[in-house]
């Protein structure tokens, strides 16, 4: 074979040797690094171990209303059932409830310019980023100008007006009472929040305060629960 | 035989030190060109142990078989269809009888040699 021939030959080569290099390239994926040092580990690995222990006590609070139930005497089974519904209406809201807690106060705020301004209104997506931001930062109960929240509450506009609990709202002024487990993380929480930059854009302000008893009202309407079903747990698994 | 192969040892090397990505959307085309280049190859491999080997013919194939099986890809992209199938299915048979025929003249060349060489000691 001719040099020149042999060239060409392995030029191509070469050229097909950068083609797969190119490709093989393009497509192998970058490996993930774990760039957490030792500290994230740490606290990450507590963060988890927390979780255990309350996982740990809400088993045991489950079987200590089983060995309950399997007691013999049938007062003492209804006396349980009777608590047991008592908890629940509890945690649904159902039932008047005095804790410590915050109230925050939304007033309006009048800016001294020439500009007319209108009177500023809650809207509903703002009242929802609020009641999100409480809950995120450990809120356990809020009441919405007397309107207990419950897990469906609807907060929406109806002809420009703020309905919760398809009540409408007042105008603002208004009061938020929120009962937490550590009102005061709380307050340091939500000085900071970014719903307070939320609601001054809509010339709202927010005034916190720490209250030793708050007591919230009810929610009074009845919970429709037409569309849940009981599921047979014992369906899985079998087959 | 030795400097194709040194040559494709640089082609790799460069294509890898060099850190040279194809954006994802055009891999597809990078990937369908590479079957070509190597159906070519191994076309001008099998073309050179039959003794037919054309310079010409094998670079203009070279480039030709590239582009346009780049090119369908592209149309297939156009139209909504995988077409690329098609050259990959062309070319993926291709590269199988080349490397057949191949292997198939160096086991004869190997073989004829050791007659051969019967032959002469006898």
């Amino acid at each position: 074979m001719k040099i020149k021939h042999k060239l060409v030959i392995s030029l191509v080569f070469g050229l097909v040797g950068l083609m797969v290099a190119i490709q093989f390239q393009s497509n192998r994926e970058p490996t993930e690094r774990d760039t957490r040092d030792l500290w994230e580990i740490r606290s990450q690995l507590q963060d988890e171990q927390k979780q255990q222990q309350q996982l740990y006590q809400q088993i045991r609070e489950a079987e200590t209303t089983i060995e309950q139930y399997q007691a013999k005497s049938e007062s003492e089974k209804v006396q349980t059932l009777k608590e047991s519904l008592e908890v629940l209406k509890e945690e649904a809201g159902f039932t008047e409830i005095t804790k410590a807690g915050l109230i925050i106060d939304i007033t309006p705020v009048f800016l001294e310019n020439e500009s007319l301004q209108t009177y500023p209104e809650l809207s509903p997506e703002l009242l929802n980023r609020l009641i999100n931001e409480l809950n995120a930062y450990g809120a356990t109960d809020i009441a919405v100008a007397n309107e207990r929240i419950v897990h469906i509450t609807p907060i929406r506009s109806v002809n420009g007006e703020t309905y919760v609990n398809n009540h409408p709202l007042p105008s603002v002024p208004i009061q938020v009472k929120v009962l937490a487990d550590n009102p005061e993380r709380l307050i340091d929480y939500m000085e900071v929040s970014q719903s307070k930059e939320d609601f001054s854009i809509e010339n709202l302000q927010l005034d916190i305060h720490y209250e030793e008893e708050i007591t919230l009202a009810k929610y009074e309407d009845p919970i429709v629960i037409n569309s849940l079903q009981v599921t047979d747990s014992e369906e899985a698994g079998e087959q | 035989m030795w400097l194709p192969i040194l040559f494709l040892i640089i082609g790799l090397g460069l294509g890898l030190l060099t850190d040279i990505k194809i954006p994802d959307e055009y891999s597809n085309y990078l990937s369908i060109a590479v079957l070509a280049a190597f159906d070519t190859l191994f076309g001008g491999i099998r073309a050179y142990l039959e003794e037919k080997f054309d310079e010409k013919v094998f670079l203009s194939g070279f480039f030709f078989n590239v582009l346009l099986a780049a090119m369908l890809a592209f149309i297939g992209v156009q139209l909504g269809i995988d077409l690329y199938l098609a050259a990959v299915f062309a070319f993926g048979v291709r590269l199988f009888q080349n490397i057949a025929m191949i292997r198939r003249y160096l086991i004869d060349k190997k073989y004829f040699a050791k007659k051969l060489k019967k032959l002469k000691r006898n």
